[in-house]
């Protein structure tokens, strides 16, 4: 486990120390402050629902949702694969696994600061004198870490396919806009292809565990170990991705 | 030490690696030596772990590298071709990310950094940023990450490529230091360099072992020495000459069959008598008795360079025997002589 914990602290370091991480989080908690405001300005001072719009019913939360998480698990491993960093990793005494989770874990712990911007907002509110919802607000924010995750991982599916971070960032995002948009479509195509999309889509469905739990402030523990799994998935897949891609160098 | 029993790596129609057998002791520094392709940084790999061998066993410190993958990590100190370190790190950073990874206590971590920066001689450098430093000092961090954990077995795959003399020097030397303590195995093209740390090379040419042995072993095995021999054309006959030769090589205490060719080269006579061990004394005596007008008697033993690439362009048509084949550096000057087998 010691190697597990030295690649999470070295990615989380590392990541802290990238310029590119420093740009997507201040225009990420730009964004969402900007939009903050806007949307109690609309609203008339609906503060609930202001933060149900920024994290979860708003166009900005899933632009961010599917872009960031691919651009931060970008080079994980790609690039290392391509630097031959990962062969030092993986010749110390430390499991593909471990690496793959260790790097991961790092990205959602990125996103989870990010992310922490919004009860920001509503702790501001707080002293102004007006108190949100804060179970709501914990819970969004809970949807919004596991939605990260989720994407995270698929991103560092990406990244283990690829041997450039752009095209890792790219598939990222294809993954991404895929997973979102399969519920939507995958009825439409009929026959047994069609019936097999509509029952992976049925068992894949982002935001319609997302609505029907976190958005509404009732949390379901099923909604939770549904993202786990599926995370858990897409980082088994990674892994194996990277054991393969290491008996081909 | 370590103990490799048929290992063989495929790449799909490939064949990176062959039925390669070796085994190394305790405390021996062996050479991997072998053209670009010839499959050393596979069989380096596969020692630490990275890559599993598609067939065969290998075992380090008496652990299995595939089933018992992670304690062969442990007593390897691995510094991969190109030196991949995170290059945003500093020095010291990068030392103590490879003592997390090996889970090393913090007072052991602080005592090895130090000693193991002393011993590539950057101590005054354990704040300087990776990606900063040159190439040399880049592979001397290497070598301090590799060493930082104490590992019984070092790995060394191509550590001074791209180094310019200067820096090569320091790389050889510290290597050599290095290995009083270690169980070394260094893979290198630069066939001096090798020369001079390793005690043992292992020959692999398009992923088979084609000779393992010390340097004087691989040359009394592999031959290719020769006495030259430069008379006075007023002197002597070159038939005379040759048969005179013949004669006190097929007396003398030869291991191998030697060969004599013979050509003119203005007024004198040349002669070059292939064997394996220097009968200079016993022509000299010849020529004494004969007469001849001596100019020139002089013993020549191949370097590594020319046995390994006699090795190399032979070994695909003549299998393990190459004493036949001429060395590189004659090939082409052989033209016109006269061939005679000696001895029986």
């Amino acid at each position: 486990m010691s190697g597990f914990w030295a690649i999470l602290r070295r990615e989380v370091i590392g990541l802290f120390l990238t310029p590119l991480a420093w740009v997507l989080l201040v225009a990420a908690v730009s964004l969402n402050g900007f939009l903050c405001v806007a949307a109690l300005m609309q609203s008339g001072g609906d503060v609930d629902g202001a933060f149900n719009f920024l994290l979860g019913t708003g166009g900005a939360y899933w632009m961010l949702m599917i872009t960031l998480p691919p651009l931060l698990t970008m080079r994980s491993i790609s690039e290392e694969l391509k630097g031959g960093q990962l062969e030092f990793l993986l010749t110390a005494p430390v499991t593909d696994g471990a690496v793959v989770l260790g790097k991961h874990l790092a990205v959602v712990l990125f996103l989870a600061v990010l992310w922490a911007a919004i009860p920001m907002y509503g702790l501001i509110l707080e002293l102004q004198g007006v108190s949100p919802d804060w179970g709501q607000m914990g819970l969004g924010y809970l949807g919004a870490v596991l939605v990260s995750a989720l994407f995270a991982a698929l991103g560092m599916v990406a990244s283990a396919l690829s041997s450039t971070p752009l095209l890792a960032a790219f598939l990222g995002f294809i993954f991404n806009i895929a997973i979102l948009i399969l519920p939507m479509g995958a009825g439409a195509l009929g026959g047994t292809i069609g019936g097999l999309l509509k029952a992976l889509a049925d068992k894949l469905n982002v935001l319609l565990h997302l609505q029907t739990s976190f958005m509404r402030g009732a949390l379901d523990s099923a909604d939770i170990i549904f993202f786990v799994a599926w995370t858990g998935l897409f980082l088994f897949a990674a892994t194996r991705i990277v054991e393969g891609r290491r008996m081909w160098s | 030490m370590i103990d490799v029993k048929n290992i063989t790596r495929r790449f799909g129609a490939l064949t990176a690696v062959n039925d390669l057998t070796f085994q190394v002791g305790r405390g021996e520094v062996v050479g991997f030596l072998g053209l670009n392709g010839a499959g050393k940084s596979t069989t380096m790999r596969m020692l630490t772990g990275y890559l599993p061998a598609t067939s065969g066993s290998i075992q380090i410190a008496g652990h299995d590298v595939l089933t018992e993958s992670l304690q062969v990590r442990r007593s390897i100190g691995y510094l991969a071709e190109g030196v991949p370190l995170y290059r945003e790190h500093r020095v010291s950073e990068m030392l103590a990310f490879q003592g997390r990874l090996f889970g090393m206590k913090r007072a052991d971590f602080r005592r090895r950094s130090a000693e193991v920066l002393d011993r590539v001689g950057l101590s005054d450098r354990s704040r300087s940023l990776v990606g900063k430093l040159s190439k040399g000092m880049r592979q001397r961090v290497g070598i301090a990450v590799a060493l930082l954990h104490e590992p019984d077995v070092l790995i060394l795959d191509e550590p001074t490529s791209g180094l310019d003399p200067l820096q090569r020097v320091g790389v050889r030397k510290l290597i050599s230091e290095l290995a009083e303590e270690h169980t070394v195995m260094i893979s290198s093209h630069i066939l001096p360099e090798i020369e001079a740390v390793a005690g043992r090379l292992i020959l692999l040419h398009q992923g088979a072992k084609v000779a393992d042995g010390t340097k004087s072993e691989l040359l009394a095995k592999l031959g290719g020495s020769h006495l030259k021999v430069l008379v006075a054309a007023s002197s002597v006959h070159p038939r005379q000459l040759k048969e005179a030769l013949k004669r006190a090589l097929s007396s003398s205490d030869q291991k191998r069959e030697g060969a004599v060719f013979v050509r003119e080269a203005g007024d004198s006579i040349e002669a070059t008598v292939r064997v394996d061990k220097n009968p200079a004394a016993a022509v000299g005596l010849l020529a004494s008795a004969h007469d001849w007008i001596l100019r020139e008697l002089s013993w020549h033993e191949p370097n590594l360079e020319q046995l390994f690439g006699r090795l190399a362009t032979g070994v695909a048509e003549n299998g393990l025997d190459v004493a036949t084949i001429a060395p590189a550096s004659e090939v082409g000057t052989m033209g016109g002589m006269e061939e005679t087998e000696a001895g029986a």
